[in-house]
C-alpha cells in the first residue's frame, strides 16, 4: 500500500516535468502582438511593424492607480528582405518572445500593396502561429501609422480596428477569405481600406492639457487588387454597391426620397438580404441577372406624409429598389470600365453553371467580364415601421 | 365527448380575459383614439355594453343545447349540410383567421419593439409550438397555465397607478368634442375584439356548472371592458389625443415614459411579459377551439391527430394571410377583420341561429 | 493462442474507427481535394464503397479459417514457404503503416503546435505509451479506446459550429473535374479505409466471430462518413481553390470558427482527437506487428517482441519516409492497394480453388 502511494506521488510530481516543458514559454516572457503592419520602404526593403500590448495597461485598475502613465501598446518596427528577416531584426529590439497568436489585424501599406500582397500574406498563412481569421486591410498611406494611432473607446488602434470591422458596415476580409479570392480564378480580391484621421479640435473636456492631435482609425472603402497588386480604390459609396453585389450587405441603411414629398428622405434599416447571380451564356453573348432581395424596417422619416398605408409602403419599396439599383450599377460600371476586373465573383457563378465553357474562358475572364451585360433586379420589402404610425405631431389629415 | 376535462366558472372567466386582452391592450387604443380622439374611453364603454349583448346572445343560444358546442348545435338547428358549412366557416374564417392574426400581432410586436434582427417566423413558430403542447393536453391544462400567468396582469394595474403622475385629466376635455358619430365609429373595433368571447360557445359544454354561463360571460365582458378602458385612458391621459393616435402600440410607449425618481423606470418589460405570456394563452385558446371544432365537424373520436396540422396552418396563415408588413396587418385588422368578424361571426350567425332555433322550436328552453 | 483476451463487436467497431480516422481526418482531405476539388465528396463516397468491398473480402477470407489470423492461414492456403513470404509482407505492412503514423503524428505536432521540439520526442512518447498498451494485450487497448472515443463527438460539434462559415454553392459545379480526377481522389481514402485489413488479425479474438461482417461494414461506413464530414467542412469553408492549398485543411477549417467572438480557437479539439487517436492508431498497428511476428516465428508469447518492435517502428519512422514533410507526402501509401486488395483476393481465390478452409455460412451473400 505504502509503495503504491509512493509511486502515485512520484508519478504526480514527475508529471510536473512533462507537458510543454520543451517549448515552454511563460506569459511574462511573451510579447503579445495585437496588430501587424507591413510597409515597403523607399529602398525596397520590407518594414514589419508590430503593436505589442503592454500588460500593465490591461490589468484591472491600471487606469485609476497608475494614472494611465504606461501607454497601452508599444509600436516597434524593423526592416528586412523578407518578413521573417524583418522579424529577426525585430527580435533584437523586443526583449520578449514575439507571439503572433493574438494579432487582430494585418495592415498592408499602400506601397507594399502595389508591389504585391502575396509577398505578405504567405508568411502569415504558412506559419502556424498567426491566425487565419486575422482581419486583412490595406492602408491608404503607411501601415505603421495605423498601428500608431491612438483611438478612443479601445485601448489600442488594433483593437479599435477589430471592433470596427465586426460592425460589418464596410466590406471586411479575413486573411483566409483573401487567400480564397486570390486562389480562385472567378473573382479578383478586394480588401478593406483603412486610413488615419485627426480627431480634430476639442477632444472633450479634461483632455485639453495633452493637446497633441490625437489620431483615429477609419475604415475607408475598399482596395481593388489585380491578381495581388493594388490598382485602385472604391470609396464608401461604391463599397455599398460592392456589398450588394457580393450579397454581403447585411447591415446598414438605404436612404430613399420620401414618396409624396420630394426633397425629404426616408431611412430604411436593412434587416436581411441576399443576392443571387444567374449567368446566361449562349456561346457569344454573356450576361448576368443579378437578383437582390432585401428586407428592412423604416426607422426614420423626414417628410410629413402618412406613410402607414399599404400603397405608400409599396411606393417606398419601389424607391428602395431604385436606390439599390443605382448604387450597384455605379460600382459595376467602375469595375467593368475603369478596372476591368471581376471583383464580385461573377466568374465563380459562371463556373457553377457553365463548367465546360469556363475551362476555356477562365484564362481571359476579366475581359469577358468587362464585356458582359448585367441586369440588376431588386426585390425590396419594408416590414416594420418602428413604433410610430404617422410622423409624430403632424396635423390630422 | 372529445374533451374529458371540466373547468369551473372562475377558470372560464380568466380564460376569456386572456382571449381578449393581450392583443387588445396593445393594438386597439391607437385605432380608437384615431377615430374618437379624446372621447375614446366613451367608445370603449359603449363597446362594453354592446359586448354584453353579444355575450347574452351567445350564451342564450348555447344554453338551449346543453352539452353541445357551437359546431354541434349548428347542425341540429340547420340540418347536416348547412350546419357543417357554418361550422367550417367558423373554423377557417374565424378561429384560424383570428388565431393566426394573434400569432402575427404577437410576432410583429416582439420584432418591432424588442428584437428587430430576429426573423419574424421564429416568434410565430415558437408561440404556436408552445401553444400546441398546451392544446394537446386539453382544456384543463390551458386553463391552469392561464391561472398561473394571470396574476401578471396585476402588474399592469401597478404600472397604471405608477403612470398617474404623468397623466393630465385635462387631456380628456372637452367631452363630446367630435360629436356622436366618431364615438360610435370608435366603438366598432373594441366591440369586435371583445366580441371574441363568442368562443365561449365552444367551451360552455365543458363547464362544471353550465348554468353559470351567463354570469361568466357578463363578468368577462365587464372585466375586459374595464381593463381596456384603463389602457386607453392611460395612453390618452399621458400623450393626449393627438400623439396617442400616432403610436402603433401606445400602451407600450406610455409605460416607457414612466420614470419615478429616476429609479423606477423601464417598466416596458412588464408589458412584454404580459404580452408574451398572454399571447401564448390567446393563441392557445383559438388553436384549441379550431382543433376541437374540426374534430367535431369531421366526427373524429379524438382531436389530438389534428393538433400538428392545425398548428402548421396557423403558422402559414400568420405569414401569408395578414399582408407582408406591419402596415398591411393594421390595415387588414381595421378594414377586413373588424366589420367582417363582428357582423358575420359575432352577431350575424349567432342571431340567425337563435331565431331559427326559436322558430323551429329546437333545443330545450333556456334557463 | 497467443492472445487470451476477447473483445465484443462494439469494441471492435470502435477500435477499427480509431484505427482509421485519426490520421485520415487530417491528411486525406488535402490529398482528395487536390485531385477532385469540389467533387471530393464523390471521391469519398466511391472510396467508402470500395472500402466496403475490401471489408467484405477480408472478412470472407478470415471466416473460412476460424480462430486463425491472416499470418496463420496464409501458410495453410499457400503452403509453408510461400505462406511465410506473404506473412512477412503483411508484418512489414503493419510495421510500415505503424511507423508512418508515428511520423505523421510527429509532423503535425511539430508543424502546427511546437515547432521547436525535436520530432523524435513525440515519436518516442507515442511509441512508449502504445508499447505499454500492447504489452497488456488487446483488451486493454480496446478499453482505452472506449474511454477516448467520445472525444470524436467533439469533431461533430466543431463541424456544426463551423456551419456558420459554410456556403453550399462551393460544391458547384458537380463533376467539374471529370471521372478520372474523382477516381484519383478516391485512391488515398481507399488506402486508409482499406486499413480495415487489420481486422484479419483481430477476428479470432472476437467473442462472436460471426458478427465480423457487421463489424467491418459498420466501421467502414462510420469512418467514411466522418471522413466525408471533415472533407466537406474544409471544402464548404474554404472552397475548392483554397482548401487544397493547406497541408491540414481540417485543422485550418476549425481555426477559423469564431462564434460571437467568444467560441473560438477550437483547434484544441482537433489536437485532442489527434493525440488520443494517434496513440490508438499506433497501438493497433504495433499490436498487429508484434502479434503477427510472434505467430510468424512460432513463439509462445508475444511480449518479448514488444520492445524490439517498438525500436524498429521508431527507427523506420525516420528512415522509411524521407527526411522532410515534402518527401513524406511523396511516399503516400498507394502501394497499400497490394496488401489490402490484391493479395487477399488472390488468397481467397486460391483457397476456393484448393478447397481450403471450412465453408462459411455467409458465403451466399
Amino acid at each position: 500500500m505504502r509503495k503504491k502511494i509512493a509511486i502515485l506521488l512520484l508519478l504526480f510530481f514527475l508529471s510536473g516535468l512533462l507537458g510543454g516543458c520543451w517549448s515552454r514559454s511563460e506569459i511574462g516572457e511573451e510579447a503579445i502582438i495585437l496588430g501587424t503592419g507591413v510597409d515597403l520602404t523607399e529602398d525596397g526593403l520590407i518594414r514589419l511593424s508590430v503593436q505589442i500590448a503592454s500588460p500593465g495597461a490591461f490589468s484591472a485598475g491600471g487606469d485609476t492607480s497608475g494614472g494611465g502613465k504606461e501607454p497601452p501598446a508599444w509600436v516597434v518596427w524593423a526592416e528586412g528582405e523578407t518578413i521573417e528577416d524583418a522579424e529577426r531584426y525585430l527580435a533584437m529590439k523586443v526583449p520578449r518572445r514575439i507571439y503572433w497568436d493574438h494579432s487582430i489585424i494585418l495592415v498592408i501599406g499602400e506601397r507594399m500593396a502595389k508591389r504585391g500582397t502575396e509577398m505578405v500574406s504567405n508568411f502569415f498563412l504558412r506559419t502556424g502561429e498567426p491566425r487565419e481569421n486575422m482581419w486583412l486591410m490595406v492602408a491608404r498611406g503607411e501601415a505603421r501609422d495605423i498601428l500608431q494611432a491612438q483611438p478612443m473607446l479601445a485601448k489600442t488602434s488594433a483593437q479599435a480596428t477589430g471592433f470596427l470591422t465586426r460592425m460589418k458596415t464596410g466590406y471586411i476580409v479575413q486573411i483566409w477569405e483573401y487567400a480564397e479570392m486570390r486562389a480562385s480564378k472567378g473573382v479578383q480580391p478586394v480588401v478593406t481600406g483603412v486610413e488615419v484621421q485627426d480627431f480634430g479640435e476639442g477632444r472633450g473636456p479634461g483632455q485639453g492639457e495633452n493637446s497633441t492631435v490625437q489620431k483615429k482609425v477609419e475604415l475607408s472603402g475598399v482596395a481593388v487588387l489585380k491578381v495581388d497588386k493594388l490598382i485602385g480604390w472604391l470609396d464608401a459609396h461604391e463599397t455599398r454597391g460592392l456589398l450588394w453585389l457580393k450579397g454581403e450587405a447585411k447591415e446598414g441603411a438605404v436612404i430613399v426620397p420620401s414618396p409624396g414629398e420630394p426633397g425629404k428622405e426616408v431611412s430604411i434599416k436593412i434587416r436581411r438580404s441576399h443576392t443571387k447571380i444567374v449567368p446566361e451564356y449562349d456561346g457569344e453573348n454573356l450576361w448576368f441577372n443579378v437578383n437582390i432581395y432585401v428586407e428592412g424596417d423604416m426607422v426614420e422619416q423626414q417628410s410629413r406624409v402618412d406613410l402607414a398605408k399599404p400603397e405608400q409602403i409599396k411606393a417606398l419599396e419601389t424607391a428602395m429598389s431604385e436606390e439599390i439599383k443605382a448604387r450597384t450599377t455605379a460600382t459595376l460600371e467602375k469595375a467593368q470600365t475603369e478596372y476591368g476586373l471581376d471583383i464580385f465573383g461573377f466568374g465563380n457563378a459562371f463556373h457553377r453553371k457553365y463548367r465546360k465553357e469556363w475551362r476555356e474562358m477562365q484564362n481571359h475572364w476579366d475581359e469577358e467580364f468587362s464585356r458582359a451585360g448585367v441586369n440588376i433586379a431588386v426585390e425590396a420589402h419594408v416590414r416594420g415601421i418602428g413604433l410610430l404610425s404617422m410622423p409624430a405631431g403632424s396635423p390630422e389629415k | 365527448m372529445l374533451e374529458h376535462g371540466k373547468i369551473d366558472g372562475k377558470q372560464a372567466i380568466f380564460l376569456m380575459l386572456s382571449v381578449v386582452l393581450p392583443t387588445a391592450i396593445l393594438t386597439i387604443p391607437a385605432g380608437i383614439v384615431r377615430t374618437a380622439r379624446q372621447d375614446a374611453w366613451l367608445s370603449v364603454m359603449a363597446a362594453t355594453l354592446a359586448v354584453l349583448l353579444i355575450a347574452w346572445l351567445v350564451v342564450s343560444l348555447s344554453l338551449r343545447f346543453p352539452g353541445k358546442t357551437l359546431c354541434e348545435y349548428a347542425e341540429e338547428i340547420l340540418g347536416k349540410t348547412l350546419g357543417k358549412i357554418v361550422c367550417l366557416l367558423y373554423i377557417w374564417l374565424f378561429f384560424l383567421y383570428a388565431g393566426s392574426g394573434a400569432v402575427r400581432q404577437f410576432s410583429f410586436f416582439l420584432v418591432t419593439a424588442m428584437m428587430p434582427e430576429t426573423p419574424i417566423e421564429v416568434f410565430s413558430i415558437t408561440v404556436v409550438a408552445v401553444a400546441a403542447y398546451a392544446v394537446r393536453n386539453g382544456l384543463e391544462v390551458l386553463c391552469r397555465f392561464n391561472q398561473l400567468f394571470l396574476p401578471v396582469t396585476g402588474l399592469l394595474a401597478i404600472v397604471f397607478f405608477l403612470s398617474t403622475i404623468e397623466m393630465k385629466p385635462a387631456r380628456l376635455l372637452p367631452v363630446f368634442d367630435a360629436g356622436l358619430l366618431p364615438i360610435v365609429k370608435g366603438t366598432v373595433m373594441p366591440t369586435m375584439l371583445m366580441g371574441e368571447i363568442v368562443l365561449l360557445a365552444m367551451i360552455i359544454p365543458y363547464l362544471n356548472k353550465p348554468e353559470e354561463a351567463q354570469r361568466i360571460a357578463i363578468l368577462s365582458a365587464l372585466f375586459n371592458g374595464f381593463v381596456l378602458t384603463a389602457s386607453t385612458l392611460e395612453a390618452l391621459l399621458i400623450f393626449g389625443p393627438d400623439l396617442a393616435a400616432h403610436w402603433i402600440f401606445p400602451t407600450f410607449n406610455a409605460v416607457r415614459v414612466i420614470s419615478i425618481a429616476n429609479f423606477l423606470e423601464r417598466l416596458e418589460s412588464v408589458i412584454v411579459a404580459f404580452w408574451v405570456l398572454g399571447g401564448f394563452v390567446k393563441v392557445g385558446v383559438f388553436y384549441y377551439v379550431a382543433v376541437l371544432g374540426s374534430a367535431q365537424c369531421l366526427n373524429l373520436k379524438d382531436y389530438r391527430p389534428l393538433v400538428l396540422p392545425v398548428g402548421v396552418i396557423l403558422v402559414s396563415f400568420s405569414s401569408f394571410m395578414h399582408g407582408e408588413n406591419i402596415v398591411d396587418m393594421i390595415y387588414y385588422i381595421s378594414q377586413i377583420q373588424v366589420p367582417f368578424m363582428l357582423i358575420v361571426f359575432e352577431v350575424g350567425i349567432p342571431l340567425l341561429l337563435l331565431i331559427i332555433a326559436l322558430v323551429r322550436g329546437k333545443g330545450g328552453q333556456s334557463s | 493462442m497467443l492472445e487470451h483476451g476477447k473483445i465484443d463487436s462494439k469494441q471492435a467497431i470502435l477500435l477499427m474507427i480509431s484505427m482509421i480516422l485519426p490520421t485520415a481526418i487530417l491528411i486525406v482531405p488535402a490529398i482528395t481535394l487536390k485531385y477532385a476539388k469540389q467533387d471530393a465528396w464523390l471521391s469519398l463516397i466511391l472510396a467508402t464503397l470500395v472500402g466496403l468491398l475490401i471489408a467484405w473480402l477480408v472478412v470472407s477470407l478470415s471466416l473460412r479459417f476460424p480462430g486463425k489470423t491472416i499470418i496463420e492461414y496464409t501458410e495453410e492456403i499457400l503452403g509453408r514457404v510461400l505462406g511465410k513470404i506473404v506473412g512477412f509482407l503483411y508484418i512489414y505492412t503493419f510495421m510500415r503503416i505503424g511507423s508512418g503514423v508515428c511520423r505523421e503524428f510527429g509532423f503535425f505536432l511539430v508543424t502546427a503546435m511546437m515547432p521547436e521540439t525535436p520530432m523524435i520526442v513525440f515519436i518516442i512518447i507515442a511509441i512508449v505509451i502504445s508499447a505499454y498498451a500492447v504489452r497488456n494485450g488487446l483488451e486493454v487497448l480496446c478499453r482505452f479506446n472506449q474511454l477516448f472515443i467520445p472525444v470524436t463527438g467533439l469533431l461533430v460539434i466543431a463541424f456544426l459550429l463551423s456551419t456558420t462559415n459554410m456556403k453550399l454553392t462551393r460544391l458547384l459545379p458537380v463533376f467539374d473535374t471529370g471521372l478520372l480526377s474523382i477516381a484519383q481522389g478516391a485512391v488515398s481514402p481507399i488506402a486508409w479505409l482499406g486499413e480495415i485489413l487489420t481486422l484479419a488479425m483481430i477476428i479470432p479474438y472476437l467473442t462472436k466471430p460471426k458478427e465480423a461482417y457487421r463489424v467491418a461494414v459498420i466501421s467502414v461506413l462510420l469512418s467514411g462518413f466522418i471522413l466525408m464530414i471533415n472533407t466537406m467542412e474544409s471544402l464548404l469553408i474554404f472552397g475548392p481553390d483554397l482548401a487544397n492549398h493547406w497541408l491540414y485543411p481540417t485543422y485550418n477549417a476549425v481555426r477559423v470558427v469564431s462564434i460571437a467572438n467568444f467560441l473560438e480557437r477550437l483547434d484544441a479539439v482537433i489536437l485532442m482527437v489527434w493525440i488520443l487517436g494517434g496513440f490508438i492508431k499506433i497501438g493497433v498497428f504495433y499490436y498487429a506487428f508484434v502479434l503477427g511476428s510472434a505467430q510468424w516465428m512460432g513463439l509462445k508469447d508475444y511480449r518479448p517482441l514488444v520492445l524490439p518492435a517498438g525500436l524498429i517502428m521508431g527507427a523506420s519512422s525516420y528512415f522509411l519516409f524521407g527526411i522532410n514533410i515534402v518527401e513524406y507526402y511523396s511516399h503516400l501509401p498507394y502501394h497499400l492497394i497490394l496488401p489490402e486488395v490484391v493479395i487477399p483476393l488472390l488468397l481467397l481465390i486460391v483457397a476456393l480453388a484448393k478447397g481450403k478452409g471450412k465453408k462459411s455460412e455467409d458465403e451466399a451473400t
